[in-house]
């Protein structure tokens, strides 16, 4: 930043920090034009193998047969999104439940904490298989293929946030003659809520790995399915506009996570304070 | 003749041979405490860390029940937290989720369903403490002396006559903490409350309180109880005069002398 010597020279201030905005976002078109161009152009002069690394130009014709001419993406897009929700979904209510049980019982925690280990150590995707052969084919086999992958993370967070609850708040719910309940209730579970969400943001990008998984195995419908289609049919650029596709899917979940955050969480954003802080002093009305 | 004698002199909080151990009998926190506070009276709990001030406060508040004697409230036994003592510790331990006004409200909700009359209220606390204007804050909107301030609109929403605080301001720079025990001082004055204030600050015993209560550790114990005997209000330059210096001594000496 250009440091301001004089009241007066604001709007020179203003211009010099919209300066250097400018110049950052050409830096980055720029960098993004060259990095884009050199792979067209080694693809064009057979640096690159065309058959394994499509050429830009072929990817953006892919994204406009599989979205617009043919439209054929929007369907496989659609049966992924879904498995991706109820999976989520159901793992998290299942992570959250079992977590808040074990985590307020001394005893359940003791007698299932080696069977937590054993299944934090095991990757979880190795007992996908095992779903499919135990519920067949089918939506079903899917979806506890997620529920399995997104559980955990929701899980631990929910088991961690209402154990370390703040002794000297407990100490204070308790010089207040708090009942149990009220201790939960008012206390524990408001106290865990931005970690249980942390949980729950890690879970969501997990929901989609393992959404993917389960449609490579069993290859009938959603994004998986189409990639490895594509792939087999040696139509790379589909692939990888697929393979965009989810990146573009990725970052939007990762996004939308933290706007709900912003609203569940919300004492832990300074936007989400100002907001909630406003509504409250509106909501009691012209006494103050 | 002890219950007479206890209502002719208006003792509120009594106790007899109050001790406390911990491990198992190993660690002697607390000895043989004997002690009458008087309705009304501020009484300071001093002393070094270790000597059991804060174990007395909270065998006092019903948060832990003693090994051996009995602490009386109101002529009751102690037996565990109830609705005539307020606590407040030296952390605000505000819920970060809830507004000012929603932390001052805590106390009411715990015991029933607050009333139009008591939210009246809770602003109106908020603004005896000069907060009025941040009702409506999160704490992690609030400044550390400001978020002690609510703590403090929150000690005495219940309506507890007995209020129990805990180096209450400990946490906090001199000047806050002196501006705060000023208005701490004007406050239970106004509403009659009897105050135990634990603190390990000498001058800030004396500057507040009708008693002090020196205590020394190992063993914990109350080693003196000494009446101060300065006019109220008290100004801050009070601690420069004769009086006040020759009540720091009496109070060193107490805690030099074991």
């Amino acid at each position: 930043m250009v440091a301001v010597q004089h009241v007066g020279d604001d709007r020179t201030a203003g211009n010099a920090a919209r300066n250097l905005r400018n110049r950052r976002i050409l830096a980055h078109a720029a960098i993004f034009v060259i990095l884009i161009a050199t792979w067209e152009i080694a693809s064009r002069l057979g640096w690159l193998d065309p058959l394994f690394y499509p050429r830009p130009s072929n990817i953006m014709r892919s994204f406009w047969l599989i979205y617009v001419q043919n439209g054929n993406v929007w369907y496989h897009l659609g049966v992924t999104m879904s498995l991706v929700f109820m999976g989520f979904i159901g793992g998290s209510v299942l992570g959250i439940v079992l977590g808040s049980l074990v985590g307020l019982n001394a005893t359940l925690r003791r007698f299932l904490k080696p069977y937590v280990i054993v299944l934090e150590a095991t990757p979880r995707i190795a007992v996908a298989p095992l779903l499919i052969a135990a519920l067949g084919f089918g939506v079903t086999s899917k979806i506890a293929i997620i529920v399995l992958v997104c559980f955990f993370a929701p899980f631990i967070n929910t088991l961690s946030g209402v154990m370390n609850v703040n002794a000297e708040k407990l100490e204070l719910f308790k010089a207040m003659g708090a009942s149990k309940w009220q201790i939960l209730r008012k206390l524990v579970l408001p106290d865990a809520i931005p970690v249980i969400m942390a949980g729950e943001r890690l879970a969501l990008t997990a929901a989609l790995s393992g959404a993917l998984v389960a449609e490579f195995i069993q290859r009938d419908q959603g994004i998986g399915s189409l990639i490895l289609v594509y792939t087999r049919n040696l139509n790379m650029a589909s692939a990888f506009a697929c393979i965009f596709t989810l990146t573009i899917l990725g970052f939007l979940i990762f996004r939308g996570m933290e706007i709900i955050d912003q609203y569940i969480a919300f004492w832990k954003h300074e936007g989400g304070r100002d907001r909630v802080s406003a509504k409250r002093r509106a909501a009691m009305g012209p006494q103050t | 003749m002890r219950l007479q004698q206890a209502i002719a002199d208006d003792i509120v909080v009594s106790g007899r041979g109050v001790g406390k151990t911990f491990a198992n009998g190993t660690v002697v926190a607390l000895k043989n405490a004997d002690f009458d506070i008087k309705r009304g009276s501020f009484v300071s709990l001093v002393g070094p860390s270790g000597c059991g001030k804060s174990t007395l406060l909270r065998l006092v508040s019903g948060l832990i029940a003693p090994t051996s004697g009995q602490v009386n409230v109101h002529d009751t036994p102690v037996d565990g937290p109830r609705s005539d003592i307020s606590m407040m510790f030296q952390k605000a331990t505000l819920l970060e989720w809830r507004t000012a006004l929603e932390n001052v409200l805590l106390p009411t909700e715990i015991a029933g369903t607050p009333t139009k009359a008591d939210k009246k209220r809770a602003y109106d606390l908020l603004k005896l403490v000069g907060l009025g204007d941040f009702a409506f804050s999160f704490p992690a909107q609030l400044s550390g002396g400001m978020q002690q301030r609510v703590a403090l609109a929150r000690l005495l929403q219940t309506g507890a006559d007995i209020l129990l605080l805990d180096e209450p301001f400990g946490a906090l720079d001199e000047f806050t903490r002196e501006r705060l025990n000023t208005e701490l001082m004007r406050i239970v004055a106004e509403i009659g409350a009897t105050t135990i204030f634990v603190t390990h600050n000498i001058s800030e015993a004396i500057f507040l309180a009708d008693q002090v209560f020196v205590m020394t550790s190992r063993p914990g114990q109350v080693a003196k109880i000494i009446d101060v005997d300065l006019e109220r209000p008290r100004p801050l330059s009070i601690q420069t005069s004769p009086e006040f210096n020759a009540l720091v001594a009496d109070v060193r000496e107490t805690l030099g002398a074991v």
